[in-house]
């Protein structure tokens, strides 16, 4: 404990109180308790100057929370499209009825083809006429401009991409059949798409992380500094740096549990808010997908990371500013 | 307890506050430290409390040399150096309790620990029952002794006070010397700078003198009246 006086201290033997190993370890333990609570409560006392630090920590992190949610949502939508294994083939219009009828018959009867589904041009027409928009435009053409169509689903041990695309350009090979088209090239698309507003997610949550340890290390610094004289003395009677950081450290940890809830609270209030919208544009498509929020691990990781950039961002403060505070 | 060896500090900038200083403090030893302001009274005294490092020379304290310290250890030299200032440094938006407290809390005592220590810290400068007064409240003399109390809460072996009564009376200034007294008493090195030269000609204790930077009197070669039991009392460096 003493550097100095070492031998003195041994000297006066008995009288000294004796301090065992585990009541150092308490002391110790009890310590960090009495400073982490005595930064909430420094937290407490400057309440403007900590909550707009805090809620621009838990802002930042909000708008990569939710995009990660649309990420993941999109991404939940794209595999349950993985496999495309439908081919949409368009016939020769100049084929009648009963020709329609026995080429969709034998290309049910390939081995390749799970099930045959036709829609007739009328049938198509009709569809179009009620769904697009176009309803009485249409009804002031001579003739129908669509073909029939026959959506092809390969059997199982041929949906695989490859061997899909194989079937296509089979099928694209026949005479009857003016085009066919693999539905693959939309979900290749909205992958590609994925993966840029990933990419772009994953660059904006980095440069928002940077910018959440700036400002925490900011205002730690202009604590720092505020207390200059209050440190100055604690060096002058014997304080460590540690000692000294600690509370600045502690500070930080706050910012980044309250700035995690905050993040949270706005993560599910955006999320609902576009929940509704996102419920409208499914049920046009007819689908039952449900908007995934954060699950209990995602928001836990959340959390661990704003309380890991406040840490950063107060370390990088301490270091710099507590040691270079020398007495006068 | 202190030996200063052929120690001089240059500041950046070429002034020389201190010049080839010798002399040696021995444990259980009060004395003056005194000269004209600029004199290197106060560098002197930041150079054992490792505020400085010498540019050249070396310190001892209690035998060990000072260069050896490395920076990461100066705290836990600090806690066995209470020092005292002229603007008794205290923390005006904490109480005279969490003033003295503070060495003990930074040294791991609990808060109860403390209390105690803190209230017989004050009851020997004469403060008793201040503890909840804020330093504000309390007059200059009284701020001084809160200073004092600060300093000796731990019992550190070794005091240094730089003009402890520069802002007082002449009474407060003996009552304050008296206090110093009764610490060294009990076995406490003092070191005291000082320019009030009255007060400390009725002290009657060995007296270091410095001027321009050199240590033109060190107490002991024109003093034969220096009291010997003092200087026996100690046997360490």
């Amino acid at each position: 404990m003493s550097l100095l006086f070492r031998s003195k201290k041994t000297d006066k033997g008995a009288k000294a109180t004796q301090v065992t190993g585990f009541r150092r370890f308490m002391m110790y333990f009890a310590s960090h308790i009495q400073q982490a609570v005595g930064s909430l409560g420094e937290l407490w006392r400057t309440p403007f100057a900590s909550m707009m630090t805090i809620a621009v920590l838990g802002l930042s992190l909000t708008l990569p929370a939710t995009l990660y949610v649309v990420v993941k949502n999109s991404q939940a939508v794209g595999t349950q499209w993985d496999n495309p294994a439908e081919i949409t083939v368009f016939l020769q219009k100049s084929l009648n009825a009963q020709q329609v009828e026995t080429f969709a018959r034998r290309v049910e009867m390939m081995d390749e083809v799970a099930s045959v589904q036709h829609i007739g041009r009328d049938e198509a027409l009709r569809e179009f006429r009620d769904y697009s928009g176009f309803g009485s435009a249409i009804d002031y053409l001579e003739s129908n401009p669509l073909p029939d169509v026959l959506v092809v689903t390969p059997s199982r041990e041929y949906s695989a991409a490859g061997r899909a695309a194989t079937l296509q350009r089979q099928l694209a090979g026949e005479s009857e059949v003016s085009e066919a088209k693999l539905d693959q090239d939309w979900i290749e698309r909205l992958h590609a798409l994925i993966r840029l507003v990933e990419d772009a997610l994953g660059a904006l949550a980095l440069l928002l992380c940077i910018a959440v340890v700036l400002i925490v290390g900011n205002t730690i610094r202009l604590g720092i500094l505020n207390r200059r004289d209050e440190i100055m003395i604690m060096k002058l009677v014997g304080a460590t740096n540690g000692y000294i950081q600690r509370p600045f450290l502690y500070t930080g940890a706050w910012y980044g549990i309250i700035g995690g809830l905050i993040a949270w609270l706005a993560t599910f209030l955006l999320i609902w808010w576009i929940r509704a919208a996102v419920l409208r544009v499914t049920e046009l498509y007819d689908s039952q997908f449900r908007l995934q929020g954060l699950t209990f691990n995602e928001l836990i990781i959340l959390w661990v990371i704003a309380v890991s950039l406040g840490l950063l961002g107060s370390w990088i403060a301490v270091r710099r500013h507590v040691a270079e505070i020398e007495p006068r | 307890m202190i030996k200063f060896e052929q120690v001089s500090k240059t500041y950046p900038g070429g002034f020389q506050a201190l010049n080839q200083v010798n002399f040696h403090l021995r444990a259980g030893e009060l004395a003056f430290l005194t000269g004209h302001s600029g004199a290197g009274k106060s560098t002197l005294l930041r150079l054992i409390a490792l505020m400085e490092r010498p540019s050249v020379g070396r310190v001892l304290i209690n035998g060990h040399d000072l260069r050896k310290i490395k920076s990461r250890q100066i705290p836990y030299v600090r806690r066995d150096i209470g020092v005292i200032f002229q603007d008794h440094r205290l923390l005006m938006d904490k109480t005279v309790q969490d003033n003295v407290a503070l060495p003990l809390l930074i040294e791991g005592y609990t808060h109860k620990e403390a209390a105690k220590r803190v209230s017989a810290s004050l009851e020997k400068v004469g403060l008793g029952g201040k503890e909840r007064h804020y330093p504000i409240m309390l007059s200059g003399g009284e701020q001084q002794r809160v200073g004092i109390a600060r300093a000796i809460v731990n019992k550190p072996p070794l005091l240094l006070a730089d003009e402890p009564t520069g802002n007082l009376d002449p009474k407060l200034s003996m009552d304050v010397m008296r206090l110093f007294e009764s610490f060294n008493s009990v076995g406490m090195s003092v070191l005291i700078a000082s320019h009030d030269l009255g007060l400390i000609a009725r002290m009657r204790y060995r007296t270091l003198t410095l001027k321009d930077g050199r240590m033109i009197d060190d107490g002991l070669a024109n003093d034969p009246h220096e009291p010997n039991a003092s200087m026996q009392r100690g046997s360490g460096v």
